[in-house]
C-alpha cells in the first residue's frame, strides 16, 4: 500500500512537473525562412532576458496560407501564443472575433515605448484606445526603377510629379527599351500583394485617400477608388507589364527575382525589403551595386503632391487562448528589443519601429536602411475598420479581371464592391 | 439452427462493425451535421461574428440562390465532371483496359504509365503539371509545341477548364482501366467464341456483348468517379487556385474561398450542405433509378 502510494506521489509529481514546463513554454509562430531565421538569431537573448522558455513553430510560407491556418487554429483555441499579423489592417479583424490579448499595459509599460516612432504608436493603437500588438517592424514602400536602364535609355529619372507622368515616363520607357516599364502586384495568387504594395499607394495619392469612414465602415463607391482602377486599366492597355507571370501560382518571383534584375522590367512598387531580400544581400540573383543601379521615387498624387507609404510589418501579438498569457506578454515586451529589430532588418529588410535603432553598430552596416529610416516620420498610411482583410481580397479579384481584360476600371470598382458586400453585408459598405 | 445461436450471430456482426460505426460516426455523420448547424449560423473566422456568431436561419442559403459566383462555380463544376470524369476517364479507361485485355509486346510498361499518374501525390502532381503548362518560354509544353511551330501559348489562362479537364483525365484513367479491367475479366470467353462462331465482328461484339456486360461496372464506376469528382480539391488548388477570375473555381474550391479567404464559415458550410445533398442525389440517381447493385 505505501509502495503503491509512493508510485502514485511520483507519477503526479512528474505530470505537474511536466505540465508546468510546458506552461512555461512559449509558442511563437513564424513563417518564411527569412523570418524564422532572424528569430531564431535573438531566442536566446529574450529567453535569457524573460527566463521563459520559447519554441519557435514554423507555419505555412505564404502569407495567406499562414493566416487561414492560424484563424483556424484560434476559432479552435489552439492557437500559438505569441504570433504576427501579415498586415496592419488584419489586426482590427483579429481583434474583434477575440483572438488578441488587450496588451496596452505591457506595450506602453515596456522600454521601447518611449522609442517608438509616433506612426508605430499610432498604427498600433486601435480606435477604442486598446493597444493589441508590440509594433517591431515598419516598412516603406515607394516607387524603385532601374536607374542605370533609364538613363542609358534617355528617360528622365526625376521623381515624377502626377499619375500622368508617371504614366507617359512609363509609356516612353517602354517605347525606348521594348522592356516592360511598369507593374503594380495584380491578381488573386500574389494574395494581399495588390492592395498592399500597390493600390493602397495610388489611392493615398487620390480624390479620396481613405477607405474607412468615420462611422467604421467602408468606403468603396468613391471617386478616389474609381481613378486608382483607372490607372491600372491604363497600365494594363498599354502593356506595360508582363502578364503572364502574374496569373501564375508565385507571381512575385519571375517579375521581382528575375524580370526587375535582369532590367527587363524598369519600374516597380516595393518596399525597403527589395533592397535586402529581392535585390540586395540575401536575394539569390542580387543586382550588384543595387543602391547605386536601384533609384527611389515617392509615389506621386493623381494631380500633384508625394508620398511613401509607411505600415507596421508583422506586428507580434498574443493570442487570446495563450497557454500562459503572463509569460507570453513578458515575451512579447521583450520581443520590442534593438537586437530583435536589426535581426528582423538584416535577415528580411523592413526597419525598425524604435528610433534608436539607427545608432545601433549592426544596423548602421546596412547601409541601404539607414537612409530610408528618414521617411518614417512622414510616410501617408490607412484607416482601418472592421472588414478591412475583405477590401485587400476583393482588390486583388478586380485587378485579376482588369488584368485579363475582362472589365474596364468601372467594372473593376463592381467587382470589388460587390465582393464587400457579399461578403460584409450592406450595412458595412458605404 | 437454434434461436440463442441466431441471435449470438447478430450480435457479433454487430460488434464486428461497430469500429467502422464508430470511425463513421466520429468523421462523417458528426462533421456533416455541425456543418448543417454552421450553415444557419453566421459563423465566421475573423470579425465580430468569429465571437458571437448567431442563428441566422435559413438566410445563408437564401443568399445560395441569387450568388451568381456559386451557380458559376457550379456549372464548371457541371462541365468539369462531364468532361473529365464521365467522358473522359470512362472512355480512355475502358479503351486502356481493352487494350491491356490484349497479350503484346509493351503490355507491362503500357500498364504502368496508365497507373503511375495514380501513384503520384495530388499536390506533386499538380506542380508537375503547372511547370509543363507554365506560359511563356518557361513552359516544358510551350517547348514542346515550338518545335512544330506553334507561338508560346498560356495554357492555364486561355484554356484554363480544358487544362484541368485534361490533367484530371490523366490523372483518373488508372483507376478507370483497374474497374473495366476487373469488369472485362468477368465476361466470360465462351460468350465470345460463340458470337465468333456466329460470324460476328468485333463491332458487334464490342456493341452486343462488352458494352451490355459491362454496364454495372461502368455505372460502379460513374458513380465513384462523379461523386469523387465534384468534391476534387487539391489538385485543381495547386494547380490554378480556381482562377483566372474565377473560371476554374469548381465548388470545392468555392467553398474553400468562401471559407478561409472570406472567412464567412456558416456561408461556406451553406454551400458545402448543398453540394453534399446534390452529391447524395446522384448516387442516389446511379443506384436507383439504374437498379444498380452497389
Amino acid at each position: 500500500m505505501f509502495k503503491q502510494g509512493l508510485w502514485a506521489c511520483c507519477v503526479l509529481t512528474t505530470v505537474l512537473a511536466g505540465s508546468h514546463a510546458w506552461a512555461d513554454t512559449v509558442r511563437i509562430a513564424e513563417h518564411r525562412q527569412a523570418r524564422i531565421d532572424a528569430l531564431q538569431a535573438v531566442i536566446p537573448k529574450i529567453k535569457e532576458a524573460t527566463g521563459v522558455d520559447v519554441e519557435i513553430v514554423e507555419y505555412p510560407g505564404p502569407d495567406r496560407e499562414y493566416v487561414s491556418k492560424l484563424l483556424t487554429e484560434l476559432a479552435a483555441g489552439t492557437g500559438p501564443d505569441i504570433f504576427s499579423l501579415p498586415e496592419i489592417s488584419q489586426v482590427v479583424d483579429f481583434s474583434t472575433a477575440g483572438y488578441l490579448q488587450d496588451v496596452t499595459a505591457e506595450v506602453q509599460g515596456s522600454e521601447a515605448y518611449g522609442q517608438f516612432y509616433d506612426i508605430a504608436k499610432q498604427l498600433s493603437t486601435s480606435d477604442d484606445g486598446k493597444i493589441y500588438i508590440m509594433p517591431t517592424m515598419l516598412s516603406v514602400q515607394q516607387l524603385y526603377f532601374r536607374k542605370d536602364v533609364l538613363e542609358k535609355a534617355g528617360i528622365s529619372t526625376e521623381q515624377p510629379k502626377t499619375w500622368d507622368e508617371l504614366m507617359q515616363r512609363a509609356i516612353d520607357a517602354k517605347a525606348k527599351t521594348g522592356q516592360y516599364s511598369l507593374m503594380l502586384p495584380m491578381g488573386v495568387t500574389w494574395g494581399g500583394g495588390p492592395f498592399i504594395e500597390g493600390f493602397r499607394h495610388l489611392l493615398a495619392g487620390s480624390s479620396n485617400p481613405q477607405i474607412a469612414t468615420d462611422d467604421g465602415k467602408l468606403d468603396l463607391t468613391s471617386k478616389g477608388i474609381g481613378e486608382v482602377f483607372g490607372f491600372y486599366e491604363q497600365m494594363v492597355k498599354n502593356k506595360l507589364l508582363p502578364v503572364d507571370p502574374l496569373l501564375g501560382p508565385e507571381p512575385w518571383v519571375i517579375p521581382k527575382y528575375q524580370m526587375f534584375p535582369a532590367g527587363e522590367l524598369l519600374i516597380t512598387s516595393c518596399g525597403s525589403w527589395c533592397l535586402i531580400f529581392d535585390w540586395g544581400p540575401k536575394s539569390k540573383n542580387p543586382i550588384p551595386d543595387v543602391t547605386k543601379v536601384v533609384g527611389t521615387w515617392a509615389v506621386p498624387g493623381k494631380d500633384g503632391g508625394e508620398h511613401v507609404m509607411v505600415s507596421l510589418s508583422h506586428p507580434w501579438a498574443v493570442g487570446a487562448s495563450a497557454a500562459n498569457p503572463d509569460a507570453a506578454k513578458k515575451v512579447l515586451q521583450a520581443m520590442g528589443s534593438i537586437d530583435l529589430m536589426v535581426s528582423y532588418a538584416a535577415n528580411e529588410g523592413n526597419l525598425p519601429a524604435r528610433k534608436d535603432a539607427v545608432d545601433n553598430a549592426e544596423f548602421q552596416k546596412l547601409t541601404a536602411l539607414v537612409p530610408i529610416m528618414s521617411y518614417l516620420d512622414k510616410g501617408a498610411y490607412l484607416k482601418t475598420a472592421p472588414g478591412f482583410s475583405t477590401v485587400v481580397e476583393g482588390v486583388a479579384r478586380a485587378t485579376e479581371a482588369l488584368l485579363l481584360g475582362n472589365t474596364d476600371a468601372a467594372g473593376a470598382q463592381k467587382i470589388l464592391v460587390d465582393y464587400a458586400k457579399s461578403t460584409l453585408g450592406e450595412d458595412q459598405v458605404k | 439452427m437454434s434461436v440463442s445461436f441466431t441471435r449470438r450471430e447478430a450480435w457479433r456482426n454487430r460488434f464486428l462493425i461497430l469500429p467502422s460505426v464508430l470511425l463513421l460516426a466520429a468523421f462523417v455523420v458528426y462533421p456533416a451535421g455541425f456543418a448543417v448547424y454552421t450553415s444557419l449560423t453566421n459563423e465566421a473566422l475573423s470579425g465580430p461574428a468569429a465571437m458571437n456568431p448567431r442563428f441566422v436561419g435559413f438566410a445563408n442559403y437564401a443568399k445560395l440562390l441569387t450568388d451568381q459566383n456559386f451557380w458559376r462555380s457550379l456549372a464548371i463544376t457541371f462541365w468539369f465532371v462531364l468532361f473529365s470524369a464521365i467522358i473522359g476517364q470512362l472512355v480512355l479507361g475502358l479503351l486502356s483496359a481493352m487494350l491491356l485485355n490484349r497479350r503484346f509486346a509493351l503490355r507491362p510498361l503500357v500498364n504502368a504509365i496508365i497507373l503511375m499518374p495514380n501513384a503520384v501525390p495530388e499536390v506533386v502532381a499538380a506542380l508537375m503539371w503547372a511547370s509543363m503548362l507554365a506560359a511563356g518560354e518557361y513552359g516544358t509544353l510551350n517547348n514542346i509545341v515550338a518545335w512544330f511551330g506553334v507561338d508560346p501559348q498560356r495554357w492555364l489562362t486561355s484554356f484554363p477548364l480544358t487544362m484541368i479537364i485534361i490533367v484530371n483525365i490523366w490523372r483518373g484513367i488508372g483507376f478507370a482501366m483497374i474497374l473495366m479491367t476487373s469488369g472485362l475479366s468477368s465476361i466470360s470467353d465462351e460468350l465470345y467464341e460463340a458470337a465468333r462462331m456466329d460470324g460476328a465482328n468485333t463491332s458487334q461484339i464490342f456493341r452486343r456483348i462488352t458494352l451490355p456486360l459491362l454496364v454495372p461496372t461502368i455505372f460502379l464506376y460513374l458513380l465513384v468517379s462523379t461523386v469523387s469528382t465534384i468534391a476534387i480539391f487539391g489538385l485543381v488548388f495547386a494547380l490554378t487556385r480556381g482562377g483566372p477570375a474565377g473560371s476554374t473555381e469548381l465548388v470545392g474550391i468555392y467553398i474553400y474561398n468562401q471559407s478561409f479567404n472570406s472567412y464567412q464559415l456558416g456561408y461556406g458550410s451553406a454551400v458545402a450542405v448543398v453540394v453534399l445533398v446534390f452529391s447524395l442525389l446522384v448516387g442516389m440517381l446511379y443506384v436507383r433509378a439504374l437498379k444498380v447493385d452497389v
